[in-house]
C-alpha cells in the first residue's frame, strides 16, 4: 500500500504581531503549525532572534561578548553593534539598573537610556523592567510614552502591574505589550484575557510564559510551551494565540555552569566561555522547538548559531 | 478533545418575529437574534426556514448571505426539510470558520440527505430513526451503523456525521433517559460525534424549571461523550454548566474568567 501523507492541519493560527517600523520592522508568530513542521503548514515568517543588551555596560559581560562590544562607549554605541550583530533580528534592553535592590537608578535616568537606545538602532526594539512589579509599572509605562511611534514592545506586564502596563503601553502609546507569567498555563491565559478586557487588541500582544536554563526546572517550561500550543492551534483558544518570546540570556549566563571558572569547576567541564554558550544554545534550541516564536540571546556565537538553525529549518 | 459545540436554536421559523422577518426580508429580526446567540457563545447557528415549499431556494440564500456577511462568516446548520433550499444555501456559504452543518438526515425518508451532505463536503446531522422513536438502542444503532456506513460508501469522513440519539421529553418518556444517555456512549466509544436538540426533555415544564434540567441533563450527556448540542444559548446557567463541563473535560484550558470568554 502506497504511503500517503497527511498533513495534520490545524483551523487555528499564531496571531501576528509586529514590531519596530519601517524596512526593519519584523514580524513575531503567524505558524499555524506546530514548532519547524513546514511539511504540515506555515511557520510565517519564522522564529526571531532578539540581542540582549543592559543599561549596566559591559563590565560583567562574559569575554566574548565584551570583545564584540570592543570600542564601545555610549549605551548608544553598544545598542549600534548589538543591532548590527550578524543573526540577530531586534535588540533587547534590559533595564537591570532600575532594581531597587541593585543599581536603584531613577525613572528618569533609565527612560534617557532607552531613548537613547532607540535613537541609535533603527532595527525594532523590546525594552524589559528591572523585575520589581512597582518599580516596572512605573518605568514601563514611561518608557512606553517616551517611544510613541518606534512600536516597540514592553516586556513585561504582569499579573501585579499589568493595569498599569498594559493601559500605557498598549493602549495610550499603541506599542506592543509582553504578558509575562511564571510557567502557569492558567495565568498566562487568564493574563491575555484581563488585558484584552483592558482594551488591548490581541493583535499587541506577545507572551513571555517562563524561562529557565536548562537543568533548572526547564521540564516546566517547555511543558507550558507545549501546552499553550496545543490549546491555541488544536482548541483554537484565542487567549493563547500570542506568539511566545523567551528570555534565555538573562537565565543561561547566571547559572554555574556559565559562571564557574575552570579552575574552580569539576573536571572535564572545559573552559568557561564555551559552557555559557552551550547553555545558551541548548535552551534557545529546546525553546524554539517546543514553541518559542522569539529567543532573546547575547553571545554572538550563539546568535551566529541559532541564527544558523533557523536558516536551515524553516 | 475539541470544545463542545453548541448551535444556537433561535432562527426558527415558528417564533412569528422570524417568521415575519423571512416572510417579508426584513433583516432586524434574524440579525438580532444571530447577535445575541453569538454573543452568547455560540458557535454554530441554526437557520430554521420550515418546509419553504414555495421559496425555499431563494429564502435560504438569503438568510445565509445575511447572516454571514453580518457576522464575519460564523458558521451555520441549514435547517429545512427542502433539499434545494439546502443546496441553495450551501452553493452562497463562506467556510472559513466551519463546514455547513445539513439539518437533518435519518435513517428512513431522509437518509439522502448525506448524500446531499457527501456531495457537498458537508457535516451533517443524522437522527438514528427512521421515521418515529426507536424503541431501544439496538434499534438506535442499527440506525446509526447503516448512516454511518452510507455516508463513508460516499467518501464522507466519519466525523462529519453527527449522531442524534433524539432527545426525549421527561414528562412521559421519563424511563427512556438513560437509554439515550447510554446511547450516547456507544457513540462516543465509537469515536463518533453527536448533537441532538437538548431541550426536548424539559418540553412543557415551568419556565424557571428548564434550565436547571437543561442544564443538569447536558453535564451527563457530555460525560457520556456527547461533543454538541442544538440549544438556547441565551439559557445562561446551560451555557455556563457546558463552559464548566468543557474544563473539567480539559477540552478548554481554564482561567480565572473563564466563563467570560
Amino acid at each position: 500500500m502506497p504511503f500517503n501523507r497527511k498533513a495534520h492541519k490545524f483551523n487555528a493560527s499564531i496571531n501576528e504581531v509586529e514590531i519596530g517600523t519601517g524596512d526593519k520592522a519584523i514580524k513575531l508568530g503567524g505558524e499555524n503549525t506546530f514548532p519547524f513542521y513546514s511539511f504540515d503548514g506555515s511557520l510565517g515568517s519564522g522564529p526571531k532572534i532578539g540581542v540582549e543588551i543592559t543599561d549596566l555596560g559591559l563590565d560583567a559581560e562574559p569575554e566574548g561578548v565584551k570583545a564584540y562590544y570592543a570600542g564601545c562607549n555610549t549605551i548608544g554605541e553598544i545598542a549600534k553593534k548589538a543591532a548590527e550583530m550578524p543573526g540577530g533580528d531586534f535588540v533587547v534592553l534590559r533595564l537591570a539598573g532600575g532594581d531597587p535592590n541593585g543599581a536603584n537608578k531613577s525613572v528618569d535616568d533609565l527612560v534617557a537610556v532607552a531613548k537613547e537606545v532607540a535613537d541609535a538602532i533603527d532595527t525594532p526594539l523590546v525594552v524589559e523592567g528591572c523585575k520589581n512589579v512597582e518599580k516596572d509599572a512605573d518605568l514601563l509605562a514611561k518608557v512606553a510614552g517616551a517611544l510613541q511611534g518606534k512600536n516597540i514592545l514592553v516586556m513585561s506586564a504582569k499579573e501585579e502591574n499589568y493595569k498599569a502596563i498594559g493601559a500605557a503601553a498598549g493602549l495610550a502609546y499603541g506599542q506592543k505589550v509582553g504578558a509575562e507569567s511564571a510557567v502557569d498555563i492558567n495565568l498566562a491565559k487568564q493574563l491575555n484575557v484581563v488585558m484584552t478586557q483592558l482594551g488591548v487588541p490581541a493583535s499587541s500582544i506577545v507572551m513571555n510564559t517562563g524561562s529557565a536554563a536548562v537543568g533548572y526546572g526547564f521540564d516546566y517550561t517547555i511543558s507550558t510551551f507545549d501546552r499553550v500550543r496545543a490549546a491555541a492551534l488544536g482548541q483554537d483558544d484565542k487567549m493563547l494565540q500570542m506568539p511566545i518570546i523567551t528570555p534565555v540570556a538573562s537565565e543561561t549566563w547566571a547559572v554555574k555552569e556559565s559562571t564557574a571558572a575552570e579552575e574552580d569547576a569539576d573536571e572535564g567541564w572545559g573552559p568557561v566561555e564555551a559552557r555559557g554558550i552551550s547553555m545558551e544554545v541548548q535552551t534557545a534550541t529546546a525553546c524554539l522547538v517546543s514553541g518559542s516564536d522569539a529567543v532573546i540571546l547575547k553571545h554572538p556565537e550563539s546568535v551566529k548559531t541559532i541564527s544558523r538553525l533557523i536558516r536551515e529549518l524553516v | 478533545m475539541a470544545k463542545f459545540v453548541t448551535i444556537g436554536e433561535r432562527i426558527h421559523c415558528i417564533s412569528p418575529a422570524i417568521r415575519r422577518a423571512m416572510d417579508n426580508k426584513e433583516p432586524e429580526a434574524i440579525l438580532k437574534r444571530a447577535k445575541e446567540q453569538i454573543d452568547a457563545g455560540a458557535t454554530y447557528l441554526d437557520v430554521n426556514i420550515g418546509p419553504a415549499e414555495s421559496n425555499g431556494p431563494e429564502l435560504m440564500k438569503w438568510a445565509v448571505e445575511l447572516i454571514q456577511s453580518n457576522f464575519d462568516n460564523v458558521p451555520l446548520a441549514l435547517d429545512t426539510s427542502n433539499k434545494a433550499a439546502i443546496e441553495a444555501g450551501i452553493s452562497v456559504y463562506n467556510r472559513s470558520k466551519g463546514k455547513p452543518i445539513v439539518n437533518s438526515a435519518d435513517a428512513g425518508d431522509r437518509m439522502s440527505n448525506i448524500d446531499l451532505a457527501a456531495a457537498n463536503d458537508a457535516i451533517v446531522i443524522a437522527l438514528c430513526s427512521n421515521g418515529p422513536i426507536a424503541a431501544d438502542n439496538d434499534e438506535r444503532m442499527m440506525h446509526c451503523q447503516n448512516m454511518l456506513e452510507h455516508g463513508m460508501e460516499l467518501g464522507m469522513e466519519a466525523e462529519d456525521l453527527w449522531f442524534d440519539p433524539l432527545f426525549v421529553v421527561v414528562k412521559g418518556m421519563q424511563d427512556k433517559q438513560m437509554e439515550v444517555l447510554e446511547c450516547i456512549k456507544m457513540f462516543s466509544d465509537m469515536g463518533l460525534n453527536s448533537t441532538g436538540g437538548l431541550s426536548n426533555n424539559s418540553n412543557g415544564m415551568p419556565k424557571n424549571i428548564r434550565p436547571i434540567m437543561d442544564s443538569a441533563l447536558v453535564a451527563m450527556a457530555m460525560m457520556q461523550g456527547l461533543t454538541s448540542a442544538i440549544v438556547n444559548p441565551c439559557d445562561q446557567r446551560l451555557m455556563e454548566t457546558i463552559k464548566s463541563c468543557d474544563v473539567f473535560k480539559g477540552n478548554t484550558l481554564y482561567a480565572d474568567s473563564y466563563l467570560e470568554l
